[in-house]
């Protein structure tokens, strides 16, 4: 009886530590898979094997996602902003079969059991409407911010004759122009300033070919520092100089681009890009809807006009509290009011249904920062 | 039976860390959002002015609940403010105070999706963290 109950007893030991040894293993597989540097590809269509044309359209969407990008439509449905722009993004790749496109969805990070990391940057890439790269990657922790994802497009950017036009477009909160702390919710110490994603872009037209087209699906970025910033890699900038909804620009006008554009008339698509994002939103939104297009060359005598006052304005709020510091049309400021500010700036604005600002009628198109009373 | 109680544990660990990341500013939109809804399913306007008006002075009450705690810090206390500084002034513009003009009541369903979507914006530039989001919420849940 002792000896069968011995038995029984070793069994089960012997049958827990296997199980102990098992459990381990796996933890062990996750800690090796999570603190790997290398990224995690699949590949749809082995690049190379495939005979494809050059592409006409060359599209970056940079989506950030490590935020509070949740809201809500007006029958009460909870939406994330960065999760729905990625479909959209990944919409516009499949209907452009002429089209290269990159995107970028930057993520929270986050843990599997609590300890592994996992990998919070996700890109994927499309040629001819199929994806043909999908990989998670480590997003750059390091002063330079968009390495990777500069690194990841320059070893998939077609460098074919004749040059694509070519387009960039940015999703997430306002991109801070000085400061910028707490930009991502995981990294609260990084920094993501206007200089930075001015930088990457810089890294992403090497041979001074500029953006034909960047829209900023951001709030507050349609300033004179911001346009400035990123003044010379575009042509055409589209962006919100007050406050957008996170259901963002309307992509569908990228959609089958090729019909679109078939006239070559990029300023023309913007404009209409920038139209029918205004309609759709105002459809939905009670809050102010603003939405901007700038032609880069033609606001230059503004901004050279503004530059040092609105760096004035820059240096004296650094240090102030977040909530001391607000934004205001610049045609509502002497200093910023000059007789150029609508040269070159087309306008779609409509105020917002209440509040203290429900009778401003126009907008300049422009948004300065000023400390609150 | 220790062994699966310390599972239960684990397990009960790993969720409320979970809702807890998830938590917080969701939960103060969603609390705006409940009361859009609420406004909407109701006809009588004088009922909506109420729910409205209910809402947002239970909201304001446990920011001041909040902002009192010693938990709190500096600039979470400054966050507050401007969260107050917008929640008075929906109220001011729903009762027709210090120079806003009365929201008329067939316009009530619009304002109370105004208010969803100003604090949602007003959620993006004001910096409250977790803790406080957290401390919100749950003395919301004790007022209502």
């Amino acid at each position: 009886m002792k000896s069968l109950f011995n038995r029984s007893f070793t069994s089960a030991t012997q049958a827990h530590l296997m199980r102990i040894v098992s459990i381990a293993c796996v933890v062990f597989v996750i800690f090796l898979s999570s603190c790997s540097t290398s990224s995690l590809t699949q590949r749809g269509i082995p690049l190379g094997e495939e005979s494809s044309p050059p592409p006409h359209y060359s599209m970056v969407f940079v989506i950030h996602g490590d935020g509070d990008y949740g809201f809500h439509d007006p029958l009460g449905n909870v939406h994330r902003a960065d999760e729905e722009a990625l479909m959209r993004a990944k919409r516009v790749a499949m209907q452009n079969p002429q089209a290269e496109v990159f995107i970028f969805h930057e993520k929270p990070r986050k843990h599997t059991l609590l300890f592994f990391p996992r990998r919070d940057g996700k890109f994927y890439y499309y040629r001819q409407g199929r994806m043909m790269v999908t990989e998670s990657y480590w997003r750059d922790q390091g002063p330079s911010r968009f390495d990777t994802e500069v690194k990841l497009y320059n070893q998939f950017h077609a460098a074919e004759q004749p040059q694509p036009v070519r387009v960039f477009l940015y999703f997430g909160h306002e991109i801070p122009e000085y400061d910028g702390a707490g930009y991502d919710a995981s990294y609260s110490h990084r920094t993501f300033t206007v200089r930075d994603l001015a930088e990457e872009l810089k890294r992403i037209t090497p041979d001074s070919t500029k953006f034909d087209l960047i829209v900023l699906s951001t709030c507050f970025n349609g300033t004179p520092h911001t346009i400035a910033a990123l003044a010379p890699y575009a042509r055409t900038i589209v962006a919100s100089p007050d406050n957008l909804h996170l259901s963002y620009f309307d992509l569908q006008p990228f959609e089958q681009l090729d019909a679109r554009l078939h006239d070559g008339d990029i300023a023309g698509f913007a404009k209409n890009f920038a139209l029918q994002s205004f309609d759709r939103l105002t459809e939905d939104i009670q809050t102010a809807v603003t939405v901007a297009v700038y032609d880069v060359d033609r606001v230059q005598g503004f901004l050279h006009a503004v530059d040092s006052t609105y760096n004035h304005t820059l240096t004296a709020l650094k240090g102030q509290k977040p909530g001391s510091v607000g934004h205001c049309d610049c045609a509502e400021d002497s200093a910023y009011a000059l007789p150029g500010i609508s040269e070159g700036v087309d306008v779609f604005y409509r105020p917002p249904r209440f509040g203290r600002s429900k009778h401003k009628l126009n907008h300049s198109g422009w948004e300065c920062r000023r400390l609150s009373k | 039976m220790l062994a699966r109680t310390v599972f239960g544990v684990v397990v009960m660990m790993f969720v409320l860390i979970q809702a807890g990341f998830a938590g917080g500013k969701d939960d103060i939109q969603k609390y705006f959002n409940d009361t859009a809804s609420k406004v909407k399913a109701t006809t009588d306007p004088a009922e909506k002015r109420a729910i409205l008006d209910k809402s947002l002075q239970t909201m304001s009450k446990a920011l001041d609940k909040v902002q009192k705690s010693p938990l709190i810090s500096k600039e979470d206390r400054a966050g507050i403010d401007q969260f107050k500084a917008t929640l008075k002034e929906n109220q001011d513009e729903l009762t027709g105070s210090n120079g806003f003009e009365r929201v008329p009541d067939a316009q009530l369903n619009a304002f109370s999706e105004y208010v969803v979507q100003n604090m949602e914006q007003a959620d993006k530039t004001i910096t409250i963290s977790l803790v406080t989001a957290l401390l919100i919420v749950i003395i919301i849940i004790l007022l209502v």
